[in-house]
């Protein structure tokens, strides 16, 4: 009886969260535009913050993950003598799957919980509050420009990440392992459509709303105290991580 | 409980008495469950979102800490208001802010970011932030908790100054008496969500009710206990087998 007691309520909690969060999103939504229109340079401010102080680990985290598919790819192909086929396998990995998942999930230890915890202090310190007393709609000052800057920043992040990505496989496979340059890019140009392009950013603008919804959300919804902040932070983490792979999962299924 | 127009009127209780909870409800921060919050004649209730809006824009509130916008210089800081509810031009705007600064004693410390500021500058600033806008009602939450005795000194004649000069009506929450006596006009003590007495600071000095002395001479037990609810205490001594 207990147990079927605290099944109800972990239930009903997580349908009210849920909620709680859709009428969020959907007021997120309802501010955008005119946030947009009329706070523009406060968008441009949280997509420095999320893209441009991004970028290094971005880049670091491309030329390496893409350097270990050049080496994985070549590695295997060698055994059927088809290492020009090396750039296809990467490319295609980079592309579709590795690059927007990685800097999704990047992003959300960067940038997700820069967002959150910022939110959370701006909440435990009252700034939200003050705001709030002083006429100022917070929806409008805080949280739908770091919504969109996030949003407007995941998607160039993933093409900065992918083609630093395709960059380390070609220095692996190319100057490392001696694939024929020619052989190894006529390949991949033959073998990719657009439509495997558009897969990478379809995704890639998913997870944005998704990753900036999830951290935006969390600063709001955080206890303000020291320790509420902090697990809110973990939260985010967490929560885009599996939001994501999850995401990525279906995404794949139905263009597939 | 009424509160006068002009004067100063301080809310008093012990910790957890819902004296802040009193101040979100005035600013509608809160919905009250029952019970009516009026302002000038007008039920705060029952504003719609931009009613409401209206409404704040002239009330000033000063939070327990500042809350001061931690990524705006202190400038933009009392600039905030200004720049969302006006189309002032920025000459104009900076005369207002420095004005507004100046009597707060911060006019040089303009440039500085909140992080740089004592905490007993930080509410000054804050202070500058929440008359900007000229306010009709300035709502202080506790701002003398956590000051050395110059700020606290330098707070108190700037609530006295701004509230006579300006003409403003104020709301103190405290719970500091010799700073509230030496500013307000008149007082409310809370008591369990309840005002139990009110009066000139000196009226509630000599006020009887159990309660009002045990606040007005911090007497450690009376009508607040000094044990937080708890089994008997021998019994749970020699209990061993609950902690």
């Amino acid at each position: 009886m207990k147990f079927l007691h605290d099944l109800w309520r972990s239930q009903s909690e997580f349908v009210r969260t849920f909620g709680a969060m859709t009428l969020f999103f959907f007021q997120l939504l309802r501010y955008s535009p005119s946030t947009l229109v009329r706070r523009f340079s406060l968008v441009v401010a949280q997509i420095f913050n999320a893209g441009a102080l991004s970028i290094v680990i971005i880049m670091v985290s491309g030329l390496f993950v893409g350097g270990v598919l050049g080496l994985q790819a070549f590695a295997n192909l060698e055994r059927f003598n088809a290492e020009e086929a090396t750039g296809i396998l990467a490319g295609f990995a980079l592309v579709k799957e590795i690059g927007p998942v990685i800097t999704a999930l990047l992003f959300a230890g960067r940038a997700g919980t820069a967002l959150t915890s910022e939110i959370g202090l701006m909440k435990a310190t009252d700034q939200l509050s003050a705001m709030e007393m002083m006429a100022v709609n917070p929806m409008q000052r805080v949280f739908v420009p770091r919504f969109l800057g996030g949003i407007i920043a995941m998607p160039l992040l993933t093409a900065v990440f992918t083609m630093v990505g395709l960059l380390g496989a070609h220095l692996v496979a190319v100057e490392l392992l001696d694939v024929d340059v020619g052989a190894y890019w006529q390949q991949l140009q033959q073998a990719m459509e657009l439509d495997d392009v558009y897969e990478g950013i379809t995704k890639s603008i998913v997870f944005g709303f998704v990753a900036s919804l999830i951290a935006v959300w969390e600063g709001y919804n955080s206890v303000p105290t020291p320790e509420g902040v902090g697990r809110a932070t973990t939260r985010t983490v967490v929560s885009t991580a599996i939001a994501v792979l999850i995401l990525d999962f279906m995404i794949t299924a139905y263009l597939l | 409980m009424t509160f006068h127009r002009g004067a100063i009127t301080s809310i008093m209780g012990p910790s957890g008495t819902g004296k802040t909870t009193l101040l979100r409800l005035i600013a509608r921060q809160l919905h009250p469950d029952r019970g009516h919050i009026l302002i000038d004649g007008v039920d705060v209730a029952g504003l719609s979102q931009s009613g409401l809006y209206a409404l704040r824009k002239r009330i000033g509130m000063l939070f327990q800490n500042g809350a001061l916008l931690t990524d705006l210089s202190v400038f933009e800081n009392v600039a905030f208001p200004l720049r969302a509810h006006t189309r002032l031009g920025e000459r104009l705007i900076r005369l207002v802010v420095l004005t507004k600064l100046h009597a707060v004693g911060l006019r040089g410390a303009a440039d500085l970011m909140p992080s740089e500021l004592s905490g007993g500058m930080a509410r000054r600033v804050a202070l500058a932030r929440a008359i900007v806008m000229d306010p009709d009602i300035l709502i202080y939450d506790e701002p003398f908790v956590g000051l050395d005795p110059i700020s606290m000194g330098v707070i108190v004649r700037l609530i006295r100054r701004l509230n006579d000069t300006l003409g403003i009506s104020s709301i103190v929450v405290s719970h500091d008496l010799k700073e509230i006596a030496a500013v307000s006009d008149q007082s409310f003590l809370l008591s369990d969500g309840a005002a139990v007495a009110s009066g000139s600071p000196e009226e509630l000095k000599q006020n009887d009710t159990e309660m009002v002395r045990q606040f007005m001479h911090g007497l450690p037990d009376g009508p607040v206990a000094f044990h937080y609810e708890a089994p008997d205490y021998s019994q749970q001594l020699l209990d061993q087998g609950t902690p």
